[in-house]
């Protein structure tokens, strides 16, 4: 049952925009065409998927936790398996007080790029990039360059982690 | 004194105490200009401030973070100057340079040559000026209309829900677990008594004590137990990975069932498998229990407390049916290993045979007393255990998963889901409690749980769970779905030292007075035509910690969360589990469902006929 798309068995796409007219208007005409009660005895298997789907997404509230699980379950190998493993450094699992912990944390910074908000934190990048260029442009050789060049790095290492995708396990 | 130099005096101190104030101003206003770099960081701060509903804490650390700036300018100050006292002067005669040539590049040069200094003396002035912006507003000293501290705090709650609602979209501004084993919820909206983070985060040992969260239908409170049990459990398995603690054992109840229950539970299992979990059980769909595992008192009682045994002159019988469960688990030959072996045992010629012998005649004479009610008995336990269904007739034990997602049909077979719900939590009790079992650190979460309270109230679920040293979290939909009256509700609300989580919820009075009220000044001031005048009063009042009308008001995925007198507002983040997680598959030797094995009920052995009697063995007894 988990494996359900419910978006699939009222026949419309995966979007969580849809508005709730969309959503009943499918399922009446699902309810319609299948119902038990019809003449022809109706396909009850199929009434009865619409009818949970119908129920998972009457809400806009539902119909964003059906996309967020969809998406989510896209991401994983069948099963209840984690995620296929992006392949870097420290397969393997250490204790968190190992005293290899912050080598491994930096060497996963790559991947957690990657996995993140990679366009949102190269933007923060080049507009630090481009700060610290101006200030070695404006006030070369002063004390007050590399203090503002610190100020602009605090700023990018603080602001730019959330970009980051959380450690393993995390 | 006549009137007219009554007039003119009144007019001179009103021009003093204008010319005073303009002063005032153009003083300020000089200084302002002078002072440019830091007026410029510091309106820039004020304005963030405002446009993201930050508290003035955000600038003050803001200000903090940029001290080491400051710091590396006066060691590179120095160390070009080596003295201290130009390094002191040095941002002065910057500023004064930069008045000679007030082209863009000078002022942009300027403002980059005494920005080390410039940006934290802007920014902790922009706090105190927000603080004290806050604080005029707020006791109604500043503002031009009578409305505007109702219109600040609504404008100021929209952007701070905007400003959360942002921080909880980035990847990693909320992950399952943050440093010091803090359990990250969401972005933080409002902090009333809290310390303010833009994160708001729960020590892990929360959840280890006692939890509630209230919540109706659609407002999101899956999502935010979802996100607690998967940092507990995070928190719990680093604890253990480094031997400071027991290994987690995650028992959640969703008491209400049906399909939303397997989306919860299949959301709950990935979680969970990226948090580290090895093994992640979803009963009765995938996974069983055995209910005979349980010392045989306990099965006993938790048998008998499973039927519905009725009170006036229903209670003889309720004793007749007790006295033959205790018969049926405590025989000589051991407790029974499944249904169909207890079934068996409710007969009396297997009761017969097995307190036979001679050695046990007062179990004897009950078991003859009991007779004609046994077929009876054994009629309602066979009904009440086709009904349970086999999931928990074995094998499988607690300590065989991570953690076990029990889904009980609340909602279609109420009467049904209670007593599975009984044997569930026994069958924990018995986990925390069993000396030869490993020591797990348990949280028993149950969802929904006043689905199936009628046999046990939420507040011995809660209790049993204190006294066993399990952490208990319960949710409900509403104030009313935490007990059946108000004295048991609270009961369970004022011993959740673990905090209280309130979303939306249309009668959160109850829970809201658990925060208490704070001091607060509230300024009157005299109305001259339809203005304000010079003159008001100041008093200072009481008013809620955490307001039952923004509690009612709260969106989707708002959460109050209510501890120690104090309330957070918060806007929680869904849990993901991180796509780097190092786990590699788990090779699956054992099917994650168990397909039982059939198990062999041992016949009660006859016993040896005595050869004759006792008193040939141990001589003849006294005389009474």
């Amino acid at each position: 049952m988990t494996d359900l798309n419910p978006f699939e068995a009222l026949g419309l796409p995966a979007d969580p925009g849809l508005g709730d007219e969309q959503v009943r208007a499918a399922w009446r005409a699902i309810a319609a065409a299948t119902h038990p009660d019809r003449g022809d005895g109706g396909d009850l298997a199929r009434y009865t998927a619409a009818s949970a789907a119908y129920a998972e997404l009457r809400t806009a509230w539902g119909r964003s936790e059906a996309y967020a699980d969809l998406t989510e379950r896209a991401s994983q190998t069948d099963g209840p398996i984690t995620a296929p493993i992006p392949v870097i450094l420290g397969a393997v699992l250490l204790p968190s007080a190992s005293p290899w912990q912050p080598l491994l944390t930096l060497a996963q910074v790559p991947a957690r790029i990657i996995r993140g908000r990679p366009l949102h934190l190269l933007l923060r990048a080049v507009i630090a990039a481009v700060l610290a260029l101006v200030i070695l442009q404006l006030i070369p050789g002063t004390a007050a360059a590399p203090a503002d060049i610190t100020g602009v790095l605090t700023w990018f290492v603080l602001t730019g982690h959330r970009n980051l995708a959380p450690r393993p396990e995390r | 004194m006549s009137i007219w130099s009554l007039i003119k005096i009144t007019i001179f101190l009103w021009l003093i105490r204008k010319t005073a104030k303009l002063m005032a101003w153009l003083l300020l206003a000089a200084i302002a200009v002078a002072a440019w770099p830091v007026t410029l960081v510091m309106a820039a701060g004020y304005a963030a401030a405002w446009l993201r509903g930050w508290p003035a804490v955000r600038l003050r650390r803001a200000a903090a973070w940029a001290l080491p700036a400051a710091v590396a300018w006066a060691a590179a100050e120095a160390a070009l100057l080596r003295a201290i006292r130009p390094v002191a002067l040095a941002p002065v005669q910057n500023w004064d340079n930069g008045w000679q040539h007030l082209t863009t590049v000078d002022v942009a040069r300027t403002f980059a040559l005494v920005a080390p200094v410039a940006v934290p003396a802007g920014l902790f002035l922009a706090s105190l000026a927000w603080a004290w912006r806050i604080y005029a507003i707020t006791t109604g000293l500043g503002g031009y209309t009578a409305s505007a501290p109702i219109i600040f705090d609504a404008r100021q709650w929209r952007r701070q829900v905007r400003t959360a609602r942002g921080l909880t979209e980035a990847p990693g501004a909320v992950p399952l677990l943050a440093r010091g084993a803090r359990i990250p919820v969401g972005g933080t909206i409002r902090a009333v008594g809290h310390r303010w983070h833009p994160v708001f985060t729960l020590p892990a040992s929360a959840l280890g004590r006692h939890m509630v969260v209230v919540g109706a239908t659609g407002c999101g409170k899956t999502n935010l137990m979802i996100r607690l049990w998967a940092g507990w459990f995070t928190a719990a398995m680093d604890t253990a990975r480094t031997g400071r603690g027991k290994r987690p054992l995650l028992i959640v109840l969703d008491c209400k069932g049906g399909p939303d229950a397997r989306v919860k539970a299949a959301r709950t299992r990935r979680l969970l498998y990226g948090a580290g979990a090895r093994r992640v059980a979803i009963w009765p769909d995938e996974a069983q229990l055995c209910l005979w595992d349980l010392p045989p008192h306990d099965l006993a009682v938790l048998l008998y407390q499973m039927i519905d045994s009725g009170t006036g002159a229903a209670a003889y019988y309720a004793d007749v049916m007790q006295a033959v469960l205790i018969l049926a688990v405590t025989a000589p030959t051991g407790p029974p290993v499944n249904t169909a072996g207890f079934l068996d045992r409710l007969e009396a010629g297997w009761l017969t045979r097995a307190w036979g012998g001679g050695r046990y005649p007062g179990q004897l004479d009950r078991v003859k007393a009991a007779g004609r009610h046994l077929p009876d008995i054994q009629l309602r336990f066979a009904t009440l255990l086709a009904r349970l269904g086999p999931a928990l007739d074995g094998p499988g034990t607690l300590a065989d998963a991570d953690a076990w997602y029990f889904i009980l049909e609340g909602t279609s077979e109420r009467s049904v889901a209670e007593a599975q719900a009984m044997a569930i939590t026994e069958l924990a009790a018995h986990a925390a409690a069993s000396r030869s079992a490993e020591p797990r650190s348990i949280l028993l979460a149950a969802d929904d749980y006043s689905a199936v309270s009628g046999r046990v109230p939420l507040s011995n679920l809660y209790e049993r769970g204190r006294s066993l040293g399990m952490g208990v979290q319960v949710s409900a939909q509403s104030w009313q779905g935490l007990g059946l009256n108000d004295d048991e509700r609270h009961r369970i609300t004022a011993t959740a030292d673990g905090g209280i989580f309130v979303m939306t919820t249309p009668y959160p009075e109850p829970l809201a007075a658990l925060a208490g009220t704070r001091r607060v000044l509230e300024t009157a001031h005299k109305l001259v035509g339809n203005a304000w005048g010079d003159e008001g009063t100041t008093r200072e009042q009481r008013a809620w910690t955490a307001d039952p009308d923004i509690i009612r008001r709260l969106d989707v995925g708002q959460a109050c969360y209510i501890h120690h007198g104090a309330a957070t507002f918060v806007q929680v983040a869904r849990p993901k589990p991180s796509p780097l997680t190092l786990l590699p598959p788990v090779a699956v030797t054992e099917p994650v469902a168990w397909v039982p094995e059939p198990r062999h009920e041992a016949e009660p052995a006859t016993w040896p006929e005595a050869a004759g009697s006792l008193d040939d063995i141990f001589g003849p007894g006294g005389t009474r």
